[in-house]
C-alpha cells in the first residue's frame, strides 16, 4: 500500500520537474537538491498509516464534495412528501427493488443520501473560502507585523489580542447575524458575482436569499481567523528575520516585499500549512455549529447542521438517522482532514523526515547483507 | 497593566458591531412595526442616547456599565442582575466540564505515555482525534439518547438552586466576617458552592445529577486533546537528561516520576487554564442543546435580538475572564517553575 503511494507521488514530482524542465533549461539542475527533498516528503508520508487514511477520506469526501451535486438523483427543492405523506420521515430501509430510501427520508420526504452531497459541497466550499480567504490576511498582517516592528507591530498586536480574548463562536455568531444585510446590497449590485458563488454552492438562482446568510457565515468565520494566524507568523518572523540570509537580502537592496515573500514566507511556511489543514477540519465543524444555531441558510438549502438541528425536534424516535448519518459526515469530512494535518506536520519537520530517512537506510542496509 | 487596552478595545468591538446594523434596534425593543408607539420609542431613543453622536453614546453606555445601572431594554431587569444569574450557571458547567476533562484526559495522557507505541496509546490518538473531529451537537444528542431516553439517569431542566434561608445566610455573610466574608459571598452565589456552604447537600446532589452529562460531554471532547498534551510533555521529560541522571544514581523510581512530572506540569497548566477560561465563556451549543440558561445562551439571545446594553456587559465579563484567566496562569507558573520570574 505504502510502495504504490510512494510511486504515484515520485511519479507526480518527476512529471513535475520534467514540465519545468522543458519551459526552462536546467531547472533539474539547479533544483535537484528541492526535489530529492520533496521525494524524500513523499517517502516520509507514504511510511504514516494515519496520513494515508486520512488522505484517503480527504480525497473521497471533496470528490465527493466535487461532483455530489451533479450525481444526486433527487433535487433539493423537491418536496416530494406533499404528493407522497408515506415519505415523511421515512427509517432507512434496504431493498433491492428502488423506491426505498436507504438512509430515510426527512421532513420534506427528501432521501438523505441525496441532500448529503448537497449538504458536503456546502460544507467543503465554506470551509476552503475560509482557510483561503482568511489564511493570507493572517499571514499577511502577521508578515507586516513582525518585519516591521515599532509602532505598527504594536498596533497590530493589540488588535490581534482583542479578537482572541473575544470567543469566536459568538463573535462569529454576532458576524453572522449583523452582516446578511450588508451581503444582501452587495449580491444585489454585482449579479455576476452572485451567479459564480451560486454556482460554487451548486444552488439554483431562487435561492439567493439564502446566499446571504451563507456568505455571512463565512465572512464572520474570516473575521475570526486570522488573529490565530496573525500572532503565529509574527513569532516565527521575529526568529527568522535576525538570520544573515536576510541581512544579505536587505544588503543586496532587495525591495521589502520581495524580501518578505520570497526570502521570509517560505521558511515559516510549512507549519503554517500545517495549521491551515487542521483549520479546514475547525472550519467545517463551526459552519455546521452557526447553522445549527439557526444562524446559516433556512429551508431548503440542505447544509449539514441546520439538517441536524432540524432533526432535533423529532430526535431520536423519528429522526434518529438522519443526526447519525449527517453527524457521520461532518466526522468524517473533519477526521480526514485531523488525520492529513496530523501527518503533514512530521513530514513537513526535518527533524522527524531525517529520522525516517536513516531508519529506512539502515533497514536497507540490513536486508542487503542478509 | 497591558489588559487595559485589551478590555477597552473589546467593547469598542462590539460597539462597531452594533454600528454596522443597518436596522433600529430600538424599534425592535419597543414591540417591532406592529405594536409601534411613537411615544415609547421616542423616549426610550432619549433613555439609550441612541439620538446622540456615537461617542456619547459609547461613553454614556460604558460609564452605565461599570456603575451598574444599565437596564436591559427588553426584560425590565438592570444588566448586572441578569449576568449574575447566568454567570454562576455558567461557572457550574465549566466546573463540571472541566473536571471531567481533566478525570479523562491527565490518566489517560500518563497510561499512553507509560506504554508508549502499544495499543493503548494508539487508542488514546485516536481518541484525541475523535474528540476535535466529532461535531458538538451530535455527541451530545447520543449522550441524550444514552443516558436521559434510554438510562433514566439525568434530567434536563431547570438548575438546582438553595433554599432561601441558605441565601439569606450567604448575604449575611459580609455583615460577620469583614474580608472573608465578602469573598464568601461571592463564592457563595454559584448554587453548587452555596449550598455546600450552607450544608444542603440534597441540592449538591441534584446538582451533580444535573450536570453531570453536560460535563460529560464537554469532557469527552476536550479530553483527548488534555491526553495529548500531557503524553508529549511527559514523554519529553522522561526523554530529558535530569531523568537519565537520576536513573543513573540509582534514585527510587516514585523520585524519578516526581521530577519528571513537575517539569512535564508547566504546558499541562496552560492547557488547563486555556480550556477553563474557554467553559467560561459559554459553550453556546451545549447550553443549547442541554437547556442550561448559562452565559452563551444570554449572548446568543442577546444578539438574535439586539440587545446591545446585555451584548456590552456580556462582552465585556468575557474579555474579563480572558484577562483573570491568563494572569491565574501566569501567576500557576511562576509557582510551578521557579525559574520563571516576573
Amino acid at each position: 500500500m505504502s510502495e504504490s503511494v510512494y510511486n504515484l507521488l515520485s511519479k507526480i514530482i518527476d512529471l513535475y520537474a520534467k514540465s519545468r524542465e522543458k519551459v526552462k533549461y536546467g531547472w533539474i539542475q539547479k533544483n535537484i537538491s528541492k526535489i530529492n527533498e520533496w521525494k524524500l516528503m513523499a517517502y516520509a508520508y507514504s511510511r504514516s498509516y494515519i496520513g494515508l487514511v486520512g488522505g484517503f477520506l480527504v480525497l473521497i469526501t471533496v470528490l465527493l464534495a466535487i461532483l455530489g451535486p451533479y450525481v444526486s438523483w433527487e433535487e433539493y427543492w423537491d418536496y416530494r412528501a406533499v404528493l407522497e405523506p408515506d415519505l415523511y420521515l421515512r427509517p432507512p430501509c434496504l431493498s433491492f427493488t428502488g423506491n426505498c430510501p436507504l438512509l430515510g427520508t426527512d421532513e420534506w420526504g427528501r432521501d438523505i443520501l441525496a441532500m448529503i452531497l448537497y449538504g458536503m459541497r456546502i460544507s467543503f466550499v465554506i470551509s476552503l473560502l475560509v482557510v483561503v480567504l482568511g489564511v493570507p490576511l493572517g499571514i499577511i498582517l502577521g508578515l507586516m507585523a513582525g518585519y516591521k516592528g515599532g509602532i505598527i507591530d504594536e498596533i497590530l498586536m493589540r488588535i490581534t489580542d482583542m479578537f482572541i480574548a473575544f470567543p469566536g463562536l459568538i463573535l462569529s455568531i454576532a458576524f453572522a447575524t449583523v452582516l446578511p444585510e450588508r451581503i444582501r446590497g452587495l449580491l444585489d449590485t454585482h449579479p455576476a458575482l452572485r451567479d459564480f458563488l451560486l454556482g460554487l454552492f451548486a444552488l439554483r438562482p431562487q435561492e439567493y436569499s439564502q446566499l446571504a446568510a451563507l456568505l455571512s457565515v463565512f465572512s464572520a468565520l474570516i473575521i475570526v481567523w486570522w488573529p490565530g494566524y496573525a500572532r503565529i507568523v509574527r513569532g516565527s518572523v521575529l526568529s527568522v528575520k535576525e538570520q544573515t540570509f536576510i541581512e544579505a537580502a536587505r544588503s543586496l537592496g532587495l525591495s521589502t516585499w520581495r524580501i518578505l515573500l520570497k526570502h521570509l514566507l517560505p521558511n515559516i511556511i510549512s507549519p503554517i500549512l500545517v495549521m491551515a489543514t487542521f483549520d479546514l477540519a475547525t472550519a467545517t465543524l463551526l459552519a455546521a455549529s452557526l447553522s445549527f444555531l439557526g444562524l446559516g441558510p433556512q429551508d431548503p438549502v440542505p447544509e449539514l447542521g441546520f439538517m441536524i438541528s432540524k432533526a432535533g425536534l423529532y430526535f431520536p424516535e423519528r429522526s434518529w438517522w438522519i443526526v447519525i448519518a449527517d453527524g457521520t459526515v461532518l466526522l468524517l469530512i473533519a477526521l480526514g482532514w485531523n488525520l492529513l494535518g496530523d501527518a503533514l506536520r512530521d513530514v513537513f519537520d526535518p527533524r522527524t523526515r531525517r529520522a525516517i530517512e536513516v531508519k529506512a537506510r539502515a533497514k536497507s542496509l540490513k536486508e542487503g547483507k542478509k | 497593566m497591558t489588559f487595559i487596552p485589551t478590555i477597552v478595545g473589546v467593547i469598542l468591538i462590539t460597539y462597531i458591531i452594533a454600528y454596522l446594523i443597518p436596522t433600529d434596534p430600538v424599534r425592535a425593543w419597543v414591540g417591532g412595526e406592529k405594536l409601534l408607539n411613537p411615544e415609547a420609542l421616542e423616549r426610550v431613543r432619549k433613555k439609550y442616547k441612541f439620538d446622540a453622536p456615537w461617542y456619547e453614546q459609547f461613553t454614556f453606555l460604558t460609564y452605565m456599565l461599570f456603575t451598574g445601572q444599565l437596564d436591559d431594554p427588553i426584560k425590565r431587569v438592570k444588566v448586572i442582575q441578569e449576568l449574575s444569574f447566568r454567570f454562576p450557571i455558567t461557572f457550574e458547567l465549566a466546573i463540571f466540564g472541566f473536571i471531567f476533562s481533566a478525570l479523562i484526559g491527565i490518566p489517560l495522557g500518563i497510561i499512553s505515555a507509560l506504554r508508549k507505541d502499544t495499543i493503548i496509546d494508539f487508542f488514546v490518538r485516536f481518541f484525541a482525534f475523535f474528540g476535535s473531529s466529532m461535531p458538538s451537537f451530535v455527541l451530545y444528542y447520543f449522550l441524550i439518547l444514552a443516558l436521559f431516553v434510554m438510562a433514566k439517569t439525568t434530567y434536563l431542566a431547570g438548575v438546582p438552586r438553595p433554599s432561601t434561608t441558605c441565601y439569606a445566610y450567604i448575604s449575611s455573610l459580609p455583615s460577620s466576617f469583614p474580608i472573608i466574608g465578602h469573598l464568601l459571598f461571592y463564592v457563595g452565589q454559584i448554587p453548587l458552592f452555596g449550598s455546600m456552604m450552607c450544608g444542603e447537600w440534597n441540592i449538591v446532589w441534584e446538582t451533580a445529577k444535573r450536570f453531570y452529562l453536560p460535563g460529560l460531554a464537554l469532557g469527552l471532547l476536550n479530553g483527548g486533546f488534555i491526553a495529548r498534551i500531557v503524553r508529549n510533555s511527559l514523554l519529553d521529560a522522561l526523554s530529558s537528561d535530569y531523568v537519565l541522571f537520576a536513573k543513573a544514581r540509582g534514585l527510587p523510581k516514585r523520585w524519578v516520576w516526581n521530577h519528571a512530572f513537575k517539569n512535564a506540569l508547566v504546558p499541562l497548566v496552560t492547557v488547563l487554564g486555556l480550556q477553563f477560561g474557554g467553559l467560561l465563556s459559554g459553550a453556546v451549543i451545549a447550553e443549547t442543546v442541554f437547556n442550561i440558561p448559562g452565559m452563551g445562551r444570554f449572548m446568543y439571545d442577546s444578539i438574535i435580538r439586539l440587545n446591545f446594553p446585555a451584548i456590552i456587559a456580556g462582552t465585556f465579563l468575557f474579555a474579563l475572564v480572558y484577562v483573570t484567566v491568563n494572569l491565574i496562569v501566569d501567576i500557576l507558573y511562576a509557582l510551578i517553575d521557579p525559574r520563571i520570574r516576573y
